[in-house]
């Protein structure tokens, strides 16, 4: 009952990460009385105690402020239940109770995180608990605790390999359904990535993490590393000090609204032009619905939501990895007439603030000739002015952001950049709005695909010109080509801060990067081909294995498959011989008998070795002494087993030898 | 008198018939695929309740890793069968004996149970239902003796009737079990009265007729003494007659005085089973005492002797009076 316990622990800890703290304390409390009373020195907990228990996890769970129902608050209510439940094991049954909804909970840290090492943790479990609901079933005396254990969690391993292939068939066929039902999945999840607002100094925090944010495969070739703009959120408002989507906060339902209302997605608008750009896209878990394309993307598959800035949106915040499949036309020309609506967004300043910029914008404009002219000279004036590109600019304070960086610090981060190009050209009368995503990105050449990290994060422009729609400008790669060509960490490396903050990240380990790629590159496979395998994944592959979907088909299909699965089990666990291999010596017996019965003298099914040697005995007297020392010398192997049997079994063959 | 009872009764006696025909009775049985039945257990129920759960929460949260883990169980429910299955297969069962019992007692039976060279068996149970039952593991051991124990009722032969093997090794998830019908019977011997009645037995060789001499007393010829009245005259030393003129008897009487008799007819309580259980019991004591007796059974008799074996034959014979040996 102790392994139940240590069981019991394995299955709980990786819940101490997600759920409320609270739980520690309550899990180790438990723990330690169960112990003890293992151990003998307390008794089990009376009813009032149980009780009392009972009413502080539940007085927790109120007080821990979930929301109902939840999948925290369903996992804290099971996972008390657990660890409950093993102060009143008393009978194999109640054993059993606990080992299943250790099963159960397994499978529910799932819906935490899905990532491989959490997968391989989950396996282990698995081991555990099989081999401990082995223990519980039956003791088998003749081994000491630790053997027994031992022995069982090697069954364990042993028996779960083999339901392995068994496991993959049923999940490759069986059948997909939509969801029932749906259940808020997590409460308060912490948010990652890129946000839907900018101020200064907050995407560089992004540039500092290592994180990944989302992993691409193309189908085809792969636009160069330049052509690499991830578009996230289009932002148009400024308030003088940050940036964000619309005039005021839309929550997830707001936005959606105006995504499917005012702002929503107008394929007519966009002429497509040029060659498509077809890739897959794997997001990791953000906790925002925010999903990054290459504008615009023209195709998409899936459940999204897109929008007038030709944004592409998941439905829900990410809680889980999320797989967008999309085809992009880069070359398309987007709002050649552009809409009042968007016009009057993207020219939106504060009536106030930033007059020097204002200033400068109304003469730059003047002394240009045409919009292009000016924005040439906007970006030649980062240039020429040694502006810097840094991953620590300084602080700018709350007013006057863009006076202050265009002609004081001159020193900043793409958001620096992009807000105050923004900011210079609706100054100037030409709408303009930033766009944050990521730029760029690695390529895992183990794996054959590209993953963007929180470091690649960027803000960047478009511009909109008359007869061209909206433009593409990034107004970072006038000071840092570099960071666009090659990315961040060749574009700071004289500055030193690439990844300043994480000392031990592998990426600081030039020899571990081919193990790295090759980790992540597993990571990226499991992410695509385990998780991602839905209803749409289901269908291809069955297609491209079997040409057509038949029912009859996949029926047979699954059917062979299944055969091959039940023979590979008889083989491996040694089933298909038609005999079973018989111990030595009732062979040896029985060969004693055959060669007796060809000399007259045969055995009746009932007669017991004895009796019979007796009858041989007198029928060939000739034979008679060996007879009988076969005889004593077989009963002595099957009553009173010598411990090396092997002595005893020569013996048998060399007095064979001689009645035949 | 009800139709139902008998209808279950017919069933019940069919199902026996096929159970019988399927698994002949014999000293020794391995158990193999015809022989054996499996089952999911209870156990089993419980655990597709949790894989239809995690089925559910995986459509519902379209979590492939749930999918996997409710689809792992599943098979491990599946893949068990076979371990419970192949843990009962190839197991040899051998009759070694009942050992003789009285009427009312637990009569003993010896199974040797024997496991192919290459498998280990686990967990196996053994029952009598409601009598006896006993749980072994074949590990180091190729074969291992267990007893059982089963009432009985009344003294004759015992056959053990059939023998439950079963296991739910190793996940309990699956129990497979087999009958075992073992061919061998042992001997229940009448159930002794606690206090014989007293006269039996005193009697004494004097009164003996031709009887004793089926029972081949008369070579044991060791004397001769006076004629008394009521003597056969197949008794009378006619040699000594012609030298003496006197009428001697010859005499068993010196060997026979000593000797003790446990004379059926001499019985003084009628009904067989008591007599038996009387005679019994006397047996027992002569044999306690280390006493010289003979028994005499209608149509069976016992010289006197002494010792194991002499009381065993005597037992045996109260065992198996009027009984038809098979």
């Amino acid at each position: 009952m102790i392994w139940l316990l240590a069981a019991q622990l394995v299955v709980m800890l990786p819940f101490l990460f997600d759920l409320p703290l609270w739980l520690l304390p309550v899990l180790v409390v438990v723990a330690w009385w169960r112990l003890r009373v293992l151990a003998g020195a307390a008794s089990q907990p009376g009813n009032v105690v149980k009780l009392l228990l009972i009413g502080l996890g539940v007085g927790g769970l109120l007080l821990s402020g979930l929301r109902f129902p939840s999948l925290d608050a369903m996992a804290t209510l099971l996972l008390l239940g657990f660890a409950f439940k093993s102060l009143e094991v008393v009978q194999r049954r109640d054993a059993i109770v606990v080992i299943f909804i250790g099963y159960f909970l397994v499978a529910l840290h799932f819906l935490y995180t899905q990532s491989l090492t959490a997968a391989l943790y989950g396996m282990v479990s698995m081991v555990v608990l099989t081999g401990v609901l082995v223990g519980v079933q039956q003791a088998i005396t003749e081994f000491s605790t630790g053997q027994s254990v031992r022995f069982n969690l090697r069954l364990a391993v042993f028996m779960l390999l083999q339901c392995l292939p068994l496991m993959m068939v049923i999940f490759v066929f069986a059948p997909r359904i939509a969801p029932l039902w749906s259940i808020p999945l997590a409460s308060g999840q912490t948010q990652t990535g890129m946000t839907d607002r900018m101020a200064p100094g907050d995407i560089e925090k992004l540039g500092k993490s290592d994180e990944l944010a989302f992993r691409v495969t193309f189908k085809g070739k792969r636009p160069a590393q330049h052509e690499l703009y991830w578009q996230g959120l289009v932002l148009n408002h400024f308030d003088g000090h940050e940036w964000r989507q619309f005039d005021r906060d839309y929550d997830v339902y707001q936005l959606k609204t105006a995504l499917m209302s005012h702002y929503r997605w107008q394929p007519e608008r966009m002429q497509v032009q040029g060659n498509p750009v077809a890739y897959e896209a794997v997001y990791e878990t953000s906790g925002q619905p925010w999903l990054f394309t290459l504008s615009p993307a023209v195709e998409v598959e899936g459940d999204v939501l897109r929008g007038a800035d030709y944004r592409v949106m998941a439905q829900e915040a990410l809680q889980a990895p999320f797989l967008l499949k999309a085809v992009s036309y880069p070359a398309t020309q987007r709002d050649v007439v552009l809409p009042e609506y968007l016009r009057t967004l993207a020219l939106g300043l504060p009536s106030t603030g930033d007059q020097r910029s204002r200033e400068l914008a109304q003469r730059l404009r003047r002394e240009a000739g045409s919009e292009q002219v000016y924005i040439d000279k906007v970006l030649a004036r980062f240039h020429d002015l040694a502006f810097e590109y840094t991953l620590n600019p300084p602080t700018l304070g709350d007013k006057d952001t863009i006076d202050g960086f265009l002609f004081d610090s001159k020193r900043g981060f793409c958001a620096h950049y992009a807000g105050s190009f923004v900011f210079l050209m609706r100054a100037a009368g030409i709408p303009a709005r930033v766009v944050v995503g990521y730029q760029g990105g690695e390529w895992n050449a183990a794996g054959q695909y590209l993953a963007v990290h929180q470091y690649d994060a960027h803000a960047w422009t478009e511009v909109w010109l008359a007869g061209r729609g909206w433009v593409r400008v990034d107004p970072t790669t006038a000071v840092a080509p570099s960071r666009v060509e090659q990315g961040l960490e060749a574009a700071v490396q004289a500055e030193g801060s690439f990844l300043a903050d994480s000392v031990l990240s592998a990426r600081k380990m030039p020899w571990l990067n081919g193990v790295r790629q090759q980790f992540d590159a597993v990571q990226y496979g499991w992410r695509r081909w385990v998780l991602g395998y839905d209803r749409e994944e289901q269908a291809a592959l069955l297609k491209s294995a079997l040409g057509d979907l038949s029912v009859g088909k996949v029926a047979l299909f699954a059917g062979g498959l299944f055969a091959a699965i039940g023979l590979f089990w008889l083989l491996a666990l040694g089933m298909a011989q038609r005999r079973q291999p018989e111990a030595p010596e009732h062979r040896l017996y029985r060969r004693f008998c055959e060669a007796l019965a060809k000399r007259g003298a045969r055995r009746e099914p009932g007669d017991a070795p004895g009796a019979f040697a007796h009858q041989a005995a007198e029928h060939l007297p000739a034979l008679a002494e060996v007879i009988r020392e076969f005889t004593q010398v077989y009963e002595g192997i099957c009553y009173a087993p010598p411990a090396d049997g092997r002595v005893a079994t020569r013996r048998l063959k060399t007095l064979l030898g001689k009645i035949r | 008198m009800s139709s139902g009872a008998d209808v279950a009764n017919a069933l019940q006696a069919q199902l026996d018939g096929w159970l019988r025909q399927r698994l002949p009775s014999a000293r020794a049985t391995t158990l193999n695929q015809r022989k054996i039945f499996i089952v999911p257990s209870k156990t089993a129920l419980g655990l597709v309740g949790v894989i239809a759960l995690l089925f559910l929460l995986g459509i519902n949260f379209q979590n492939s890793l749930v999918y996997i883990i409710s689809f792992w169980l599943l098979a491990l429910l599946l893949l068990n069968i076979f371990y419970t299955w192949r843990n009962l297969a190839g197991l040899t069962l051998t009759a070694m004996g009942v050992e003789p019992c009285f009427a009312g007692e637990k009569a003993v039976l010896e199974v040797a149970l024997s496991r192919p060279v290459k498998q280990t068996k686990y967990a196996l149970e053994l029952a009598w239902k409601g009598e006896d039952q006993v749980q072994v593991d074949l590990i180091s051991a190729q074969t291992l003796r267990v007893k059982l124990s089963h009432s009985t009722e009344g003294r004759g032969y015992f056959k053990p009737p059939r023998l439950q093997v079963s296991t739910r090794y190793p996940t309990g998830l699956a129990v497979a079990w087999s009958y075992v019908y073992l061919d061998v019977q042992g001997l229940v011997y009448p159930n002794p009265v606690e206090k014989a009645f007293q006269p039996i037995g005193q009697s004494h060789g004097g009164t003996t007729d031709d009887g004793l001499e089926i029972a081949g007393g008369t070579s044991d010829f060791s004397g001769v003494r006076d004629y008394q009245h009521g003597d056969g005259p197949k008794r009378i030393h006619w040699a000594k007659f012609a030298q003496t003129g006197k009428l001697y008897t010859k005499t068993f009487v010196d060997y026979a005085s000593h000797d003790l008799w446990l004379d059926w007819d001499e019985l003084p309580m009628p009904g067989i089973e008591v007599r038996l259980s009387h005679l019994c019991r006397k047996v027992l004591d002569f044999h306690q005492e280390q006493r010289q007796y003979g028994l005499k059974l209608p149509g069976k008799v016992i010289a006197p002797g002494k010792g194991e074996a002499h009381k065993a034959r005597c037992l045996q014979a109260l065992a198996l009076f009027g009984v038809v040996s098979e």
